[in-house]
């Protein structure tokens, strides 16, 4: 367990200098003003990786932990909570975005055999796969968007 | 899977390949190409995965670094989510308003069966068609299709084509896609925010990227609501696909099916071709009374 929030902890400082330096040369953020945002949420994703893992039930993924926990630490009147909305503001959402998919792309290039052996049919039908998830969302959400009036 | 990560930090090639891809696509910056009405934006994070993926075929990288990158990914892709949910508290107001609309559009991920199962049904694939389009297929579909059918079944053969697929080709596909659709059609931002959380966190990433680049005014309130949208997904998702995606896939298969061989059997005579082509209108039109359905 210790050894794991050891290496966490590790894997979070390799992450956050790419996340720095994306936000700088993107986003012109200079990394020290955007190391509290960082720090912020490392932190949240951390004690979410723990609470994943000293909880016995699993049937919790643990994005769900870290995503809950960093709601309730920024709804408005909770202590601190303005504080963390302003230091992670710094932090651009694309910045976390492109290590991501770099890391992505690594690990992707191994299924690219398999993938090149799909036929042209698994493709069609994938692409709306896709598409369908997304525009059948979109579609919805908007239909009630519009009755409340929201939108 | 966070129970992989040991030694990972120590991979210092993989992580110097990763700095030198963000440093790079950074550089590179946003590009955008506008196609009649709509416009498809070029994102740092688009470029990062077509060099990721290039980069695996040189040297620099073996199938070692490939496979601590996954965990990386993961590792990563927490403080999206968290960013997700720090964006998501003081919006809090807003999405209690939204609250249905986020609800209920957990329901438009169905529409892979909708749109997908005919279309797969008229290429004439059989039940691979079934694994293909229950879902976005990501891992927990892949174990569930596996429990139910067996990998080497026909549905568990469908299912694997879609979850490599998606592996490679859909965090560019709904990538480029989203901020196309987002720009051409009319539907609000707000609403493909909510769209976003469609199961899979590198997809969503790809998904969000353009909405926010294309509509930064709105950014707080759509990262915001593709955050809550994107931890519905993954807390539901895979039980949507148990009790509903999955039984509606069959029953949806099996009036595709049913109706294509009445039509050959009225059409001894017709070629083969004719049939198809009578398949063709008679799942648009089922399609289509869905699609009304919705909208009404």
């Amino acid at each position: 367990m210790l050894k794991n929030i050891q290496e966490w902890i590790l894997l979070f400082i390799i992450v956050s200098v790419m996340v720095a330096v994306g936000n700088w040369i993107g986003y012109e953020v200079m990394p020290l003003e955007a190391l509290p945002g960082i720090l912020a949420l490392v932190g949240i994703s951390l004690v979410g990786l723990i609470l994943h893992r000293v909880n016995p039930y699993k049937g919790i993924p643990s994005i769900a932990y870290i995503g809950i926990l960093a709601f309730i630490v920024t709804i408005p009147g909770v202590p601190g909570a303005e504080q963390i909305v302003e230091w992670t503001s710094k932090v651009n959402l694309l910045a976390i975005a492109t290590p991501i998919l770099a890391y992505a792309g690594i690990s992707i290039g191994r299924s690219w055999a398999d993938f090149a052996k799909l036929g042209w049919k698994t493709i069609i039908v994938g692409m709306f796969v896709l598409l369908g998830t997304y525009l059948g969302s979109a579609v919805i959400a908007e239909i009630l968007l519009r009755m409340q009036g929201i939108i | 899977m966070e129970g992989k990560a040991l030694g990972l930090w120590k991979d210092w090639r993989l992580h110097a390949v990763v700095l030198a891809i963000v440093i790079v696509t950074e550089l590179i910056g946003q590009h955008s190409i506008s196609i009649g009405a709509g416009i498809i934006l070029l994102l740092p994070m688009l470029y990062a995965v077509i060099i990721g993926i290039s980069i695996y075929f040189t040297p620099i990288v073996t199938k070692k670094q490939s496979e601590n990158a996954e965990t990386l990914v993961y590792i990563t892709l927490t403080l999206l989510i968290a960013k997700f949910g720090v964006q998501a508290g003081p919006a809090l107001p807003q999405l209690i308003a939204a609250g249905p609309a986020l609800i209920l559009q957990e329901l438009g991920n169905l529409g892979t069966i909708l749109i997908a199962l005919p279309i797969a049904v008229l290429l004439g694939l059989k039940r691979e068609s079934i694994g293909m389009t229950h879902s976005i297929g990501r891992e927990a579909n892949l174990a569930l299709i596996t429990d139910k059918f067996g990998l080497s079944s026909p549905e568990g053969r469908g299912v694997m084509s879609m979850y490599i697929f998606g592996t490679v080709f859909g965090s560019i596909f709904i990538g480029l896609a989203s901020g196309f659709l987002a720009t051409t059609l009319p539907l609000h931002p707000y609403s493909f925010a909510m769209a976003t959380g469609i199961g899979s966190g590198s997809m969503t990433a790809a998904a969000l990227g353009p909405l926010v680049a294309a509509f930064p005014d709105m950014a707080d309130t759509i990262t915001a609501f593709s955050g809550a949208s994107n931890l519905l997904t993954s807390v539901t998702g895979l039980y949507a696909s148990i009790l509903i995606g999955l039984p509606l896939t069959e029953k949806f298969y099996k009036v595709l099916t049913k109706r294509r061989e009445k039509n050959s059997a009225e059409n001894m005579m017709a070629s083969k071709l004719d049939a198809e082509s009578n398949v063709g209108v008679i799942t648009e039109k089922v399609t289509d009374d869905t699609k009304s359905k919705v909208v009404k």
